[in-house]
């Protein structure tokens, strides 16, 4: 099943069929993750429902990050389960791949020395079958996937708009283009849930509305959002639904406008003992008006995660 | 290539210098045709208007140096289009001048140590001196411009074949003669000659022109190389000695290249990869019809290729599977354990410490030569009046190992492997979450290479006659992967430069037999500071070792283009250039 | 029983020598996350060294117990740890340190030069030196009166006087290790650069210095170590790095590379594995041509059954 199949419909992955009925597409059964004596996700349960754009909020350290790491076999939870249309995923990075949900990431992680359409090319890996010996003798499958493989992989480049980059390293791309270059990439693994961590993080006005009109195409191919974002008005403006994470716990789950007027939301973001100076529970005290914070600030302290905590790669911090 | 300041106050002289050098030229063109030595050193220099060999080859780059320094002086280098224009006449005049005097000093220095001093020389060697020394004064003065970059330059495919041709004929040429030098003075000599030849053609930019071409034209320059790797053993007239320094030279090159899928592909530092040669090497001499030969089974000799193989896999599977879990660093170890393993097994399975396999530190000799359909490898063949001796056989033999290690390698890097490959080099747990096998791939890699290396063994068993443990020892691996670093990792042609160059300079320069360790130790260290990426290096391992470096990254950006031309001019489909023009279009 | 018990010493202190190697792994790959593959080759330039402090003594032979006891034994330590701490150091300044943010496969490869560098040196020119013995074949190791040769005997066990010094060095050495890295500046240096450079860097800590000191240790201990080996086997010759190199490292991986701790129980651990390997195991796969395939097979037996350690490594998921 391959986008180039759909050769006629509008989107690479428009043609993808929906079997199942729209509602349950993932469940995650009171996951739970610790990492020593320290509980960074404590008995969460959710359901993603097929084609809905839904929001994760709440403060640093609220084991957002962690959260999305188990989702995609990143960390095997301690306890719990995630479901995926009815069947257990296993907590490997590439089945969950597989399966079809794929994730961008908080700090991108591209493959920075490869070119654009390369980069989506490698997420074509899990769709295509050429073997090693397809590969050595050049028999009919490698050339039909590889031609398949570049074609498909551009479409997708193009989707996000990036489709003059194809020759361009990576690395070389602005920043924004690089954000969107990891959502094509993403994209082109063919999910049915597409996770983006922080997708807006560091841009401008401008380049946040294109995000949030890509992910709603996106919604358009029935492909279902999870998100991570501090930037409120980003996501009450796009979500169909809103969880909020405090603690490593769901503290509130609802509509936007429900999350947004909650008052425990709004305490846990400003902290219960300060009194704003218009406290008043009108529009303006609403979690819309605040903005993300400095991204330096947000980095969390490493020592609080011990798989992480001990070593530390280029970028690479968890929340 | 920052100059220093002082010589860009030197260009006001261009003029003047340019004429210098001419002056210098013109020495260096008269003085081959005087005596340079007293008596026969490198070669014969003694004669008055007739060159040596060595004497030839000074001349040669002197008309290189007048044709760089007329043509730059004639042609403006403001054009953008034609290649004549593009070059850069100035930089290969430099190059040239200074090479030559390189090479005049090297000359003379070497003739003076084996003559009886300085004392010997005779005046045309002091000529060429003097006008190396003028010729390399003067081109100082010449402005350098800039880096010549003609990878996207598009020329007719006649011009690019061409071009591939007379390079390949040049190898051939470097190779047949300087193969054949026997005194290590004049070998030397002659190997920084074709150095300097090399050096002068990437700065003119006949270089950067001739790898886009290359890239263009991939099977002409396949078909073309193995050409001339055939027609290799009719240079030597016959010599199996030579030959025999040849076919080691290709054993040691196929190996490296299979363990460059390893290293420079999958990015795994395996250090104890001649385990897996030495491993087809017992397989095949303990299968083979050997009166020593402990297993009483000699199948043919195409199945027992595949076995040494399979055995050699098998061992790969069995160290890689625990360690490709774990992590890079430990592989590197943990390889180099398994190389002592091997080793001391191999000495051990000799019938008192063990079954016994291998016979010990004696190991199994007298291993037969290969028959092939009534074709002896050890008896001589008569082909066109040159008699094509031994080594000159299961040298053919091993172009075929060769040629199938390089079809593994380059097909497996242009294909969905040699993708995830990249990409677990570049961020594994990225690779990974995007549904990239990321284990099975390393251990295909592992495993892969471990059969590559097991079919070389099963080959070198039968040149060798006899295998033994101490041939597959550590220093043997190190020398491998030396071979690669030298060269360029991740590339077929940097695997051949590093293999031979490491193989083949211990084999003429004998007297130099003790220090050829420690140089080699050294010259790794300087190798990993000054240029990682080998002496011909894969473009992205390139841009790998050079994380901060903008300017290259545009650069192989501007390439990755010029090879899409490539690439669309080799398939059928879409209009010519439209890699060229989406770029422009679009920067 | 006695044979068991005997082994046991024996093990121990072949032990307590990969032991004190094994600590140089450990402290370097902690710090910088470098398999300082030339560490075996600083060991045996430590051996040289002390060998040569005795050349420069006058080479003082049938002395008095306590003469060779109270100066010549000290000194020699001290000559060789002099040695083996200024080779490393340099070998760390030109070396590692301009390949600190180089890909992994960099600082690997220039390891194996320098070690194979040390070893050449050693092995040509160290015989060239007036009056020194050809260093191409094993040098016989000074006798020190008090040690060389001598026995106790404890109920039925022999124990060699060599055999109580190295656990001896072993036990002095751990407990100096211990105080340093927890009670001197410079070892809080060393801790917080080994959990994050970047941000001790930003601390004002001078991290190349604790860098560079991390290499100094090792040396030390390796000197140590390399002295004990010319006791021991009363011979060294320049290729002995090598193997002990390679085993000390596995101790490291045995105890839980990073781990210091580790690296002292690993080293014993091997040491016994292998003594009772050329003891225990029947037949002639039990002959001591054997024991250091014993060794290797262990440490891949680690690598998949525990490999983080005996004591818990730092995190390796660097490919």
């Amino acid at each position: 099943m391959t986008a180039h199949a759909h050769g006629a419909s509008a989107h690479p992955a428009a043609g993808r069929e929906t079997g199942a009925p729209a509602s349950g597409l993932l469940q995650a059964r009171d996951v739970t993750m610790q990492f020593g004596g320290l509980t960074a996700v404590n008995q969460v349960s959710l359901d993603i429902h097929r084609g809905e754009i839904l929001g994760l909020i709440g403060p640093n350290g609220a084991g957002k990050t962690t959260f999305f790491n188990c989702l995609t076999g990143m960390y095997p939870p301690t306890s719990g389960s995630v479901l995926l249309d009815g069947q257990v995923l296993p907590p490997k990075p590439r089945k969950v791949a597989a399966a079809g949900v794929s994730r961008t990431f908080q700090n991108i992680r591209l493959f920075h020395n490869m070119t654009a359409l390369e980069n989506v090319m490698v997420a074509r890996y899990c769709r295509t079958r050429t073997n090693a010996l397809d590969a050595i003798f050049r028999l009919p499958r490698h050339r039909r996937e590889e031609v398949e493989t570049r074609e498909v992989s551009q479409r997708w480049l193009e989707f996000v708009g990036l489709g003059h980059t194809t020759d361009l390293l990576s690395r070389n791309l602005p920043y924004g283009d690089q954000r969107r270059l990891e959502i094509a990439r993403a994209l082109a693994l063919e999910p049915k849930l597409l996770l983006l961590d922080e997708p807006t993080a560091g841009m401008n006005p401008q380049e946040t509305r294109e995000a949030e009109e890509l992910i709603q195409r996106i919604r358009g191919l029935d492909i279902a959002v999870l998100v991570i974002e501090h930037d409120m008005r980003f996501i009450f403006s796009l979500c169909d639904r809103v969880v909020c994470l405090v603690r490593g716990e769901v503290l509130v789950e609802g509509t936007p406008a429900e999350v947004q007027h909650d008052p425990r939301v709004i305490e846990a973001y400003i902290g219960g003992s300060v009194d704003l100076p218009n406290a008043a529970p009108a529009p303006e005290a609403s979690l819309a008006h605040l903005q993300p914070s400095n991204p330096v600030l947000e980095m969390p302290p490493n020592a609080a995660n011990p798989i992480l905590g001990a070593r530390r790669r280029r970028g690479d911090h968890d929340a | 290539m920052n100059r220093p300041a002082f010589l860009a106050s030197f260009e006001r002289f261009a003029a003047p210098g340019r004429l210098v050098a001419l002056v210098g030229t013109a020495l260096l063109l008269a003085a081959p045709m005087l005596p340079w030595a007293y008596r026969p050193a490198l070669d014969d220099m003694t004669f008055w208007f007739a060159p040596s060999p060595l004497q030839w080859c000074g001349l040669a780059l002197t008309v290189v140096l007048l044709a760089c320094l007329v043509l730059g002086w004639v042609v403006r280098p403001q054009g953008r289009r034609s290649l004549g224009r593009r070059l850069n006449f100035n930089r290969g005049a430099r190059a040239a001048a200074i090479a030559l005097l390189a090479f005049v000093a090297v000359v003379l220095v070497a003739s003076a140590l084996e003559l009886a001093g300085l004392v010997a020389l005779e005046p045309g060697g002091w000529l060429a001196l003097a006008g190396a020394m003028l010729a390399a004064s003067g081109v100082l003065t010449l402005p350098r411009g800039e880096e010549p970059t003609l990878r996207t330059l598009r020329s007719p495919a006649w011009l690019q074949i061409l071009g591939i041709v007379l390079a390949l004929a040049f190898v051939l040429f470097v190779a047949a003669y300087g193969l054949d030098l026997d005194d290590p003075g004049a070998f030397f000599s002659f190997g920084v000659w074709a150095g300097v030849v090399v050096w002068v053609a990437a700065q003119v930019g006949l270089l950067g022109w001739l790898s886009t071409a290359a890239g263009q034209n991939r099977s002409v320059l396949v078909l073309s190389a193995f050409v001339v790797a055939f027609v290799f053993p009719f240079t030597q007239n016959g010599s199996d000695a030579n030959m025999s320094i040849a076919a080691g030279v290709l054993i040691f090159a196929a190996t490296a290249m299979g363990l460059n899928i390893v290293v420079g592909l999958a990015g795994l530092l395996d250090l104890g990869y001649i385990a897996f040669l030495g491993a087809g090497a017992f397989t095949a001499a303990v299968l083979s019809e050997s009166a020593f030969a402990t297993i009483g089974w000699s199948p043919p000799f195409p199945i027992v290729v595949l076995i040494s193989g399979c055995v050699s896999a098998l061992l790969g599977l069995l160290i890689g599977s625990p360690t490709l879990r774990v992590s890079g660093d430990y592989l590197a170890i943990v390889t180099l354990a398994f190389g002592e393993i091997f080793r001391i097994s191999m000495n051990n399975l000799d019938g008192t410490d063990g079954p016994n396999l291998t016979r010990g530190s004696n190991g199994i000799p007298a291993i037969p030569n290969l028959d092939f359909f009534g074709f002896d490898f050890g008896s001589p063949h008569d082909i066109f009046g040159i008699t094509i001796g031994r080594f000159a056989n299961y040298y053919w033999l091993l172009l075929l190992v060769m040629g199938l290690i390089i079809l593994v390698f380059t097909n497996l890097n242009r294909s969905r492997i040699g993708r995830g490959w990249v990409a677990i080099r570049e961020d594994e747990r990225a690779a990974e979450a995007m549904g990239v096998n990321t284990f099975g791939l390393k251990l295909l890699a592992f495993a892969g290479g471990a059969f590559l290396a097991g079919v070389a063994g099963s080959v070198k068993a039968h040149v060798d006659v006899s295998v033994t443990p101490d041939q597959y020892i550590f220093l043997e691996s190190a020398f491998l992967v030396a071979g690669i670093v030298l060269g360029g990792m991740g590339t077929v042609g940097g695997v051949l430069v590093g293999a031979t160059v490491l193989k083949l300079l211990p084999e003429k320069l004998r007297f130099f037999e003790d220090y050829r360790l420690l140089t080699f130790g050294l010259l790794l260290v300087v190798m990993m500071r000054f240029r990682p990426e080998g002496l011909m290096p894969d473009e992205r391992r390139q841009l790998e070792f050079h994380d901060d470096d903008e300017e290259l990254a545009d650069e192989v950006a501007d390439d990755v283009a010029a090879h899409r031309v490539g690439s669309v001019v080799e398939g059928t489909s879409a209009e010519p250039g439209s890699g060229a023009t989406a770029k422009g279009d679009h920067r | 029983m006695d044979l068991f018990l005997q082994q046991l010493v024996n093990g121990l202190s072949l032990g307590a020598l990969y032991a004190l190697i094994a600590v140089g792994y450990t402290v370097v790959y902690g710090i910088v996350q470098l398999i300082n593959f030339a560490h075996g080759e600083i060991f045996m330039v430590g051996a040289f060294g002390a060998y040569t402090t005795w050349m420069l003594m006058g080479a003082p032979a049938s002395l008095s117990v306590g003469i060779a006891l109270g100066v010549v034994l000290p000194a020699m330590l001290l000559g060789g740890i002099v040695t083996s701490v200024t080779v490393a150091l340099l070998m760390e300044r030109l070396a590692y340190r301009p390949l600190r943010s180089a890909p992994r496969l960099a600082p690997l490869i220039s390891a194996i030069g320098i070690s194979i560098a040390l070893q050449e040196a050693v092995r040509l020119f160290y015989g060239r030196i007036p009056g020194f013995p050809d260093s191409r074949r094993a040098i016989p190791f000074p006798v020190i009166e008090g040690i060389t040769g001598r026995t106790v005997q404890f109920g039925g066990l022999t124990i060699q006087y060599s055999a109580l010094f190295t656990l001896g060095a072993l036990a002095v050495c751990t407990v100096l290790l211990w105080w340093f890295v927890n009670k001197t500046r410079m070892g809080r240096a060393m801790q917080a650069t080994s959990q994050d450079a970047d941000t001790s860097r930003l601390m004002g800590i001078n991290v190349d210095r604790a860098i560079a000191t991390a290499f100094a240790v090792g040396a030390a201990l390796a000197a140590v170590a390399g002295l004990a080996h010319g006791l021991r086997y009363n011979n060294i010759d320049p290729l002995m790095g090598f193997l002990s190199g390679l085993k000390a490292f596995t101790a490291a991986v045995l105890g839980g590379i990073g781990n210091i701790n580790g690296a002292v129980v690993g080293g014993l651990t091997l040491g016994v594995v292998e003594a009772m390997a050329t003891t225990f195991i029947p037949g002639q796969f039990g002959s001591s041509a054997w024991k250091d395939v014993w060794a290797f097979v262990l440490l891949i037996l680690v690598l998949v059954f525990r490999p983080q350690g005996l004591l818990g490594a730092k995190v390796v998921d660097r490919a």
